[in-house]
């Protein structure tokens, strides 16, 4: 080896980076559902995520996903996904690959990246580019990368940001035939058939301005474009002599959406509020808004947020034929509390109270050494079947993960 | 000394009051050739924390940090490379002459940085025995000081902070020879809080430098050994890499 390929590997190997881990979670249901009988599920994860920056103005990143499990929530295919549409979760995934530049006052990122938007915790309505997988879990769930521009303009104390995504993803709603869809008792003996999706065409835009200033910040924002969480197109078949068939397909309504965030600190607390009014022209979509207020607040090692996401309806009629957690979770008072016991161990609750369902879930994590960590929980849904959380009550359940990171 | 221990020891500064005023002047002047003598254009380092809680629990985290500027207007992100699980957290703090600090903090698993309000301070900073506020660095024009004692070697300082601040006073330790500060102890109103010894000085393009800082949470029996490796002052830095985009792009 030359000298020059020497130093050349050794500027390499300086801006690059990695980590990622390995994990481990076994959910453990008590209860059987109607179309759901399985009681313990396995889940294992493989994640490696790893940047090359070429001095202060290139950067590379890329995250790798593996999973598989034993629910069958996981395809089995051998494939590499790139744009996260299959009903099942992808067994092999490239969750981000992405560059960024950035010159003086523009940082611009081009690929499969994460966007967040809004201020708020527990429920964040302007966060238009960010969906997720509830696939294993309503009230437990995971982001999902978009294939997007962003360019990202600062100056001072203010930064705008304009997103273009040009392929639409969406979010990962629960499979038709497992516990996390709760289907009509009406629909027993009926043939549940998984359409799959209609995806929008065209693309997708945003924008936010962010101000930032001592002891406050707020923001405001508008995209146009699509919702990542569907209308269900449900088509009944009733042939004489055989079982009747449900056919149901996914599609995503238009939506416009103007949007404001902001933060206040206060002598004791900080206060947050979020919103976001929603428009669509899609047959069967409501126009609405959305919104959440909290506050915060550190007392010693206890981490503090209570709120309320609440929802107000200003076009449209409701159909029980759609996947929004993000909405029915609206009209809850919601709180999260989470105490660092010492450098190694945490505790964390985080609740929904809602006038006729409530969650509470609890997680204590312990850390082992540089790579190890153990988290055991436990989630409770209590309610009526008429309310969203209290549809999911015999879905309560505990959770071991064990996670190696690297 | 420097960094996060020259930013303790600044920041450390908190006093009761009511001093003769010539002694008060005197304290002054020391404190203002303290920094003095600290002062350079940038900072760097990578930094070993040791974190030994009650039970001899120990955890050991690595975390690189930069700073541009001195003192009251300067600005510093300090990155944790290690252990795996932390990697890539960050935390952007911008040091104002006026006020307290603003500071944000990046975890890349949320994907969103959260700023760290004013009445969060005194939290502990990721589980270590430093709280936000220890990692301030603040002008000695924030703080009122009066001469304590005359120790020989060093001198007592009682420090009063001017602004809003967790502690309600502090002693600090100056040694007469080279102007260093070797401890602090900080107080709230319910008496001591946390101690910090700098320690193993050794001179660096001129500045005495303490290679290694460890704080005590008196109230929780815990203490958080800080050791200084790759220190260097006056690194080339840009205004740049000290922003909420800076510290979202990891730069």
């Amino acid at each position: 080896m030359t000298g020059a390929s020497v130093l050349f590997l050794a500027l390499l190997a300086q801006n690059f980076e990695q980590r990622g881990f390995f994990e481990n979670q076994t959910l453990f249901y008590p209860q059987d559902t109607a179309n759901d009988s399985g009681n313990v599920v396995n889940q294992d994860l493989f994640r490696w995520e790893a940047s090359y920056k070429i001095g202060d103005w290139f950067k590379l990143a890329g995250a790798f996903d593996a999973r598989t499990d034993t629910h069958q929530q996981v395809e089995r295919d051998f494939r590499l996904d790139v744009d996260d549409r299959s009903i099942q979760r992808p067994a092999f995934s490239l969750r981000q690959l992405s560059a960024t530049f950035h010159r003086g006052f523009v940082t611009a990122e081009f690929g499969r990246q994460f966007i967040r938007w809004g201020k708020t915790d527990i429920l964040t309505p302007t966060d238009r580019f960010a969906p997720k997988d509830y696939l294993s879990s309503v009230v437990d769930s995971d982001f999902l990368g978009v294939v997007a521009a962003r360019v990202t303009l600062t100056q001072g104390d203010d930064s705008l940001d304009l997103v273009w995504q040009p392929w639409f993803t969406p979010a990962r709603m629960p499979l038709l035939n497992q516990r996390w869809t709760v289907l009509p008792p009406e629909l027993e003996g009926v043939v549940i058939v998984d359409n799959g999706a209609r995806y929008p065409g065209g693309s997708d835009t945003g924008a936010r301005w962010n101000h930032v200033a001592t002891g406050y910040e707020y923001s405001l924002s508008y995209y146009r474009g699509h919702d990542y969480f569907p209308l269900l197109d449900a088509q009944l078949l009733e042939l004489p002599f055989a079982t009747p068939v449900l056919r149901v397909q996914r599609y995503y309504p238009e939506m416009q959406m103007y949007g404001g965030d902001g933060a206040i600190q206060f002598a004791w607390v900080t206060a947050k509020a979020e919103a976001g009014y929603f428009t669509s022209t899609t047959p069967g979509a409501q126009n609405y808004v959305l919104y959440v207020i909290q506050l915060e607040r550190q007392i010693k090692e206890w981490s503090l947020v209570g709120g309320y996401a609440g929802d107000v309806v200003t076009g449209g009629a409701a159909t029980p034929l759609e996947f929004a957690p993000d909405r029915q979770f609206a009209r809850s008072f919601v709180g999260r509390a989470s105490l660092t016991i010492d450098v190694n161990r945490s505790l964390t609750f985080e609740t929904a109270v809602r006038a006729a369902g409530s969650f509470l879930r609890a997680e204590y994590s312990q850390a082992f050494g540089q790579h190890w960590r153990v988290t055991p929980g436990l989630a409770w849904i209590r309610g009526e079947m008429t309310d969203f959380l209290g549809q999911y009550r015999r879905n309560s359940y505990a959770t071991l993960t064990v996670r190696y990171s690297f | 000394m420097s960094s996060v221990s020259t930013c303790k020891a600044m920041l450390a500064l908190l006093g009761a009051v009511m001093a003769a005023p010539v002694f008060a002047q005197d304290a002054r002047q020391i404190m203002e050739e303290v920094q003095r003598r600290q002062r350079a254009d940038s900072q760097h380092y990578e930094g070993t924390l040791e974190v030994i809680g009650n039970g001899n629990r120990i955890a050991t985290k690595r975390w690189v940090y930069d700073r541009l500027g001195s003192f009251g207007a300067s600005k510093a992100v300090l990155r944790f490379i290690a252990p795996p699980e932390v990697k890539g957290v960050g935390l952007l703090i911008l040091n104002h002459t006026d006020r307290a600090s603003d500071q944000w903090m990046w975890r890349p698993n949320i994907g969103r940085e959260q700023r760290i309000a004013f009445q969060d301070r005194s939290t502990r900073f990721f589980g270590t025995d430093f709280s936000f506020e220890d990692l301030e660095e603040r002008d000695v024009g924030q703080y009122d000081f009066q001469l304590s004692s005359d120790e020989g070697a060093a001198w007592k300082i009682d420090s009063t902070p001017r602004k809003t601040s967790q502690y309600t006073h502090s002693f600090l330790w100056v040694k007469k020879d080279t102007y260093t500060i070797t401890r602090v102890e900080l107080y709230t109103k319910k008496g001591l809080m946390r101690t910090i010894d700098y320690r193993d000085f050794e001179q660096l393009t001129g500045i005495w430098t303490a290679r290694t800082t460890e704080i005590v949470d008196v109230t929780r029996n815990s203490r958080t050994i800080l050791k200084y490796d790759k220190l260097e002052y006056n690194v080339p830095m840009k205004d740049a890499d000290f922003t909420i985009d800076a510290l979202r792009r990891g730069a």
